[in-house]
């Protein structure tokens, strides 16, 4: 039987010829199952005709030889070069030392990450607790010690973060308050209660769906950003530079970044409120034939002051987690390159899971002490 | 060097960047299994030439043939599997850095070929052994030292048994004793595989150690001004810059001192 001019089937085993190279791979594979199917007690490795082969080829060779001696078959060779010979046998010194074959899996290799998982994030709280305090007390140094203050960067960071993401802020706002206003509307309307669309309205966006939507946003385009600046200035050893040089890490690369979002978030969040109620009011007019001056007289009715503020004290704790999130997945870059993508993934996650988690808390307090508006 | 086979040649070949001309009517070949070293001094277009040489950007004019085929002829063919038998060793190693050694080279092979999991790690560890390295073979780049890295880098490049290598300035940033065993090394491996080099460098040494032939490349005519043997080269020559070159080596034409660094 031939495979092709370079493997043939021999009565003895095979023969091999020519140079063989990385694409015969598949041949020679096929030419061991064949004679692994037909081997009785020895076969004959054939070589007197090839011209030489390369690693590769090499490889597929040896490890058709392993198989039949595995099979307890007796492999023997005539007329392989001294190099290749050497080659083999360098492959059978190496075979000790090739990564352990991966497990198959099972429950407790499962159960065993889970908890792995567990301790990753509980680390990861714990790190990032420690961190904010590091954060608090650079801010509490700096603001108390103008001298410190660092106006540029914390400007810089306040056109980045916050100037640059009002067109998304408030274009997502303005569409979420459209479809809410309309979602209410239609409901609303088969129990003939649309007049209160506004109230619907007023209460989501400024209560949830105003400084949420402003802080997952800020979240994804700064705290990844963040993350991803001090990561590289991480990896290419720019902090440890920083340091040596006397410069406060956090004073320096922290507080501006926390700072600017200080200043930036609760204006996001009014805004996003007000593109909300807009949106509110179009649709309003729009689907269900509410006039404008209903609409701003029914928020005037149901609001009080105290909503807008709470939204934009939220805003600022949200502020605090997407700076700290952002800067500490940063500065826990070990290593290389892709360590520092993989730290912009997490801070983006952390961040918003945060955000989440604090809104919900805020949200309870909030429950607790807003007086009820009688309608 | 007796008429042997020409495996790669460039024709006529005008080329730089932009405005800037920076290659002039480049002829010069390759022949299979010779160590060819193409010298100058910096910025007078090494890398520029052996970017056309690998087919990393289109000459003005003129022509590169890797075994009598236009390598930017009608099709991206050619090119393409030229380029499954070159092998490249980049100024810094070019190792991904997430990787380990032996993974470094396993990620080529799985590319390029279809063995199984072992045969491509017995692959990647008999290279890493050619190289020295079989001991590192778990180790990340960035836990070895320079001159492990490019070693490691070389063994990459191998990992496919390329008839032609490149080198851009192996001994860039190693010590003189590592960068001549990295000479050696090429030396060996061209020796024993028979692998076709041609290296870039400015290191005198390194010339000294490695080179059958030599391409001497000027930055002011922006062509070849010598070409030949390192004999024939510090010996024979009589062109101001090429005695300027070889000069300070001529007084000892031993060729086996290596505390010499180069022309800068
Ligand atoms: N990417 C580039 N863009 C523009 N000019 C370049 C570029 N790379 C190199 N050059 C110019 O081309 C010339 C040759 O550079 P290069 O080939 O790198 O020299 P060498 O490798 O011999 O030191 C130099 O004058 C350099 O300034
Ligand atoms: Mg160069």
């Amino acid at each position: 039987m031939s495979f092709d001019d370079k493997v043939r089937s021999t009565s003895a085993g095979l023969a091999f010829c020519g140079f063989l190279k990385a694409p015969d791979v598949s041949l020679i594979r096929s030419a061991f199952a064949d004679i692994s199917l037909r081997a009785k007690q020895h076969v004959v490795m054939d070589f007197t005709e090839y011209d030489g082969m390369d690693t590769v080829a090499a490889s597929g060779i040896y490890e058709g030889i392993r198989n039949l001696e595995r099979a307890k078959i007796d492999v023997y060779m005539n007329g392989l070069l001294p190099r290749d010979q050497e080659l083999l046998a360098s492959f059978r010194r190496h075979e000790q030392s090739l990564s352990a074959p991966r497990r198959s899996w099972s429950l407790k290799d499962h159960f065993e990450g889970v908890g792995d998982d567990v301790v990753a994030s509980w680390e990861t709280a714990r790190g990032l607790w420690v961190f904010s305090k590091n954060t608090f007390s650079a801010l509490v140094r700096v603001l108390t010690t103008p001298s410190l203050f660092r106006w540029h960067l914390t400007f810089y960071y306040m056109e980045h973060a916050g100037v640059r993401a009002v067109p998304i802020v408030g274009t997502l706002c303005w569409l979420i308050g459209t479809v809410l206003g309309f979602q209410a509307g239609y409901q609303l309307k088969s129990f003939a209660a649309e007049m209160f669309m506004p109230d619907l309205i007023a209460y989501s966006i400024t209560w949830e769906i105003g400084p949420l939507l402003a802080a997952i946003l800020v979240a994804g385009r700064s705290s990844s950003a963040f993350a991803a600046e001090i990561g590289t200035m991480k990896v290419r050893q720019e902090i440890d530079a920083l340091e040596v040089m006397g410069f406060n890490i956090f004073e320096y690369l922290v507080t501006p970044k926390m700072c600017a979002l200080f200043l930036v978030m609760p204006a996001l969040v009014l805004m996003a409120d007000f593109f909300g109620l807009l949106g509110g009011l179009l649709i309003g007019g729009w689907y269900l034939d509410m006039p404008a001056s209903y609409y701003l007289s029914r928020l005037n009715f149901v609001m009080l002051p105290i909503d807008f503020w709470w939204g934009m004290l939220k805003g600022l704790v949200f502020a605090v987690i997407i700076a700290n999130v952002g800067c500490y997945m940063g500065m826990r870059v070990r290593g290389g390159a892709a360590e520092v993508g993989r730290a912009t993934t997490a801070a983006v996650v952390t961040a918003i899971f945060l955000v989440i988690m604090a809104d919900a808390l805020i949200s309870l307090i909030f429950m607790e002490i807003r007086p009820t508006v009688q309608v | 060097m007796n008429a042997r086979e020409i495996i790669l040649e460039v024709a006529h070949l005008f080329g730089g960047y932009e405005e800037q001309e920076v290659l002039k009517d480049i002829s010069m070949s390759v022949c299979r299994g010779e160590i060819l070293v193409i010298v100058g001094r910096s910025g007078c277009g090494k890398s520029t030439l052996m970017r056309y040489l690998l087919g990393l950007s289109k000459p003005w004019s003129g022509a590169v043939h890797f075994e009598g085929e236009d390598i930017w002829g009608e099709s991206m063919d050619v090119l393409r599997r030229s380029r499954a038998r070159w092998g490249v060793l980049f100024q810094s190693g070019a190792l991904l850095g997430s990787l380990t050694l032996l993974e470094n080279i396993t990620l080529v092979l799985n590319e390029f070929t279809n063995l199984s999991l072992k045969e491509m790690e017995l692959v990647a560890l008999r290279k890493l052994e050619t190289v020295g390295l079989a001991d590192f073979a778990r180790s990340y780049p960035l836990e070895v030292s320079g001159g492990m890295q490019k070693r490691a880098g070389l063994a990459r490049a191998m990992a496919l048994d390329p008839e032609v290598l490149f080198f851009d300035e192996p001994s860039a940033g190693l010590d003189p004793v590592t960068s001549s065993e990295l000479d050696h090394l090429i030396r060996s491996i061209n020796r024993t595989m028979g692998t076709t080099m041609v290296i870039v460098t400015h290191e005198l040494a390194s010339i000294l150690a490695i080179a059958d032939r030599v391409i001497m490349l000027d930055g002011e005519s922006r062509g070849i001004i010598a070409e030949g043997t390192v004999r024939q080269l510090q010996v024979e020559s009589s062109d101001r810059r090429v005695t300027a070159f070889f000069g300070r080596e001529s007084l000892n034409a031993s060729g086996v001192t290596s505390d010499v660094n180069g022309s800068e």
